[in-house]
């Protein structure tokens, strides 16, 4: 049983978003500083939010280099005077936590302002997954199953791992998955800042070259990159800044253990998984009464789509239907703009930019201030962040 | 050349060793496959560890397992990214659930033409490289010498 919820040790509304700025998100080539990216970004968050530089006191970058900027460069080169600093490495798991951390520190007076900031420049790594990369390195894989000796060296193969195994227990197939895909471009295409910018079909989608089957290059997300910095407060300075404050209303982190499997969500059976465990989690569901809402108030749902099967495994792993369902579930514009559920309103990895999920959060934060236009679900008022490793925010509108 | 032994088809990445991994390696430079088995629980685990993961105790054998197994998910790479597989393409590799429970990136050889798919019985082969074998799994084959049963559906 799930203990009940202590509002003594509740964050709900205590800290808001107040500013969000992105750079222009492109593939752009290696001698491209991640720096310059994150200047852009920061001059728009500070305008966006009506802050001074001088006052962002707190600094957490979710990749450093060689992809992105160390905390200590950036805070050096940007002329910041920062009180809390923290640097995590990244995968999109690891960015409900990242705000959560954020929440956390201005919440006990750690800082102030705090800047959560992701810089990237893809190219900068080459192609992810040759030789030379980090992962490889690791002693019993990378984040992705990394085996060298196998071929199996990239993530790709770990969510292809994942979606097999997926099709196979619940007779999805690619076609289905390609529907994902199409929805989300869908979106894109309504966001100038998008990369993508021409239609998909399932057509164009099942011709497209395979990468490690079954999945096809469209079912991968983008290496367009760039930066977005997103400005976290305590909520008492949040209601002084230039636009209506984002609360942050409940929070769920990152989660580890042998339940957990890249590409996948508890109880799919890859990797270690044990595939009777069930999903959702009491515990993760404890998000909902924490934020004040029931799951039916979410009005959009905001995911990790590093591949586009694992929006499946977050719309599972999160309980919006039930285990081996969500292949149906996407289907007849139950998550387009406009559906049941909307997911990824401006194109996510598979098509606006990969900016590790932050190109996400700058537009949950502009959806629930009413600035996405033709992109707006009409009357939002609360959505979430949530993914198939666990981590997960509420957001709500002022 | 014993029976589950393969030569290599061409050099590959060598392994990571590692203190708690190198066990692993040296039994399969010897042809056997070789797991972390607890004293305490009983039961098997991978990947390689200094302890088990699934009762704590610090007490385990490096204990040969069966060799048998069953893919339990398969994928193929149609790019390489690693040089030494550029003339390998496309290229299966699987997830194989061992008989004792935990499972192993492998890649699938000596299909023989049937194509492989979840479900297949599985059995290890030792691929012989300069300085490692790898361990990797073939469609188990029937005493009689006649084609492994293809899953159904």
């Amino acid at each position: 049983m799930p203990a009940a919820i202590d509002d003594r040790y509740n964050l709900r509304d205590q800290t808001a978003i107040v500013g969000v700025g992105n750079s222009a998100f492109a593939r752009r080539t290696p001698e491209v500083s991640p720096l310059s990216l994150v200047v852009d970004a920061m001059r728009m968050a500070l305008d966006d939010a009506g802050l001074r530089r001088e006052q962002i006191d707190g600094l957490l970058i979710n990749i450093g280099t060689p992809m992105g900027v160390d905390y200590d460069q950036t805070a050096e080169a940007l002329g910041l005077d920062i009180r809390f600093a923290d640097q995590t490495w990244t995968h999109g798991r690891q960015l409900g936590t990242v705000l959560a951390h954020a929440a956390m520190a201005v919440y006990f007076g750690l800082a102030d302002y705090v800047a959560c900031v992701c810089g990237l420049n893809w190219s900068r790594s080459g192609t992810v997954g040759a030789p030379g990369q980090n992962q490889d390195d690791r002693e019993i894989g990378g984040a992705h199953y990394e085996n060298p000796p196998y071929g199996v060296s990239s993530p790709g193969g770990a969510y292809a791992l994942a979606a097999q195994r997926y099709f196979d227990r619940y007779g999805a197939t690619s076609a289905d998955l390609a529907e994902v895909c199409v929805t989300i471009r869908n979106h894109a295409l309504l966001n100038p800042l998008a990369t993508m910018k021409k239609p998909l079909t399932v057509a164009d989608h099942q011709n497209s070259r395979l990468i490690c089957e079954p999945l096809h290059l469209f079912d991968y997300c983008l290496t367009a990159g760039g930066a977005c910095v997103v400005i976290v407060s305590r909520a008492d300075r949040a209601v002084d800044c230039a636009k209506p404050p984002v609360y942050l209303s409940g929070f769920s982190a990152l989660h580890a253990g042998r339940k957990e499997a890249t590409g996948a969500r508890p109880g799919l059976g890859v990797w270690q998984q044990d595939p009777d465990e069930a999903v959702p989690d009491a515990r993760d569901l404890q998000i909902y009464p924490k934020a004040g809402v029931s799951q039916a108030d979410i009005n959009g749902f905001y995911t990790y789509d590093a591949m586009s099967s694992v929006v499946w495994m977050a719309l599972e792993r999160w309980g919006f239907c039930k285990p081996g369902e969500a292949w149906e579930f996407t289907k007849n514009g139950r998550i387009g703009l406009g559906g049941e559920l909307p997911v990824n309103t401006s194109g996510g990895l598979l098509s606006e930019a990969h900016i590790s999920s932050w190109n996400q959060i700058c537009e949950i934060t502009r959806q629930l201030r009413g600035e996405c236009g033709p992109r707006q679900i009409p009357d939002a008022q609360f959505l979430q962040w949530g993914t198939n490793r666990g981590d997960s925010v509420v957001f709500r509108r002022a | 050349m014993t029976a589950n032994v393969i030569a290599a088809p061409h050099p590959k990445p060598a392994p990571t060793i590692s203190a708690y991994n190198k066990p692993y390696w040296d039994a399969a430079r010897q042809h056997e496959l070789r797991l972390q088995r607890c004293a305490e629980c009983g039961r098997f685990w991978a990947p390689p560890g200094p302890i088990c993961p699934l009762c704590f105790s610090g007490e385990f054998t490096w204990e040969q397992a069966s060799g048998q197994g069953v893919i339990t998910s398969l994928v193929t790479f149609h790019k390489s990214y690693h040089p030494e597989f550029d003339n390998d393409l496309p290229l299966a590799a699987a997830l194989v659930e061992l008989a004792e429970g935990p499972r192993l990136i492998t890649n699938i050889v000596q299909a023989d033409g049937t194509p492989p798919a979840s479900g297949m019985p599985v059995e290890v082969v030792f691929e012989d490289h300069a300085d490692f074998s790898l361990p990797q799994f073939r469609p188990v084959r029937p005493a009689s010498g006649t084609r492994p049963p293809t899953p159904q559906g």
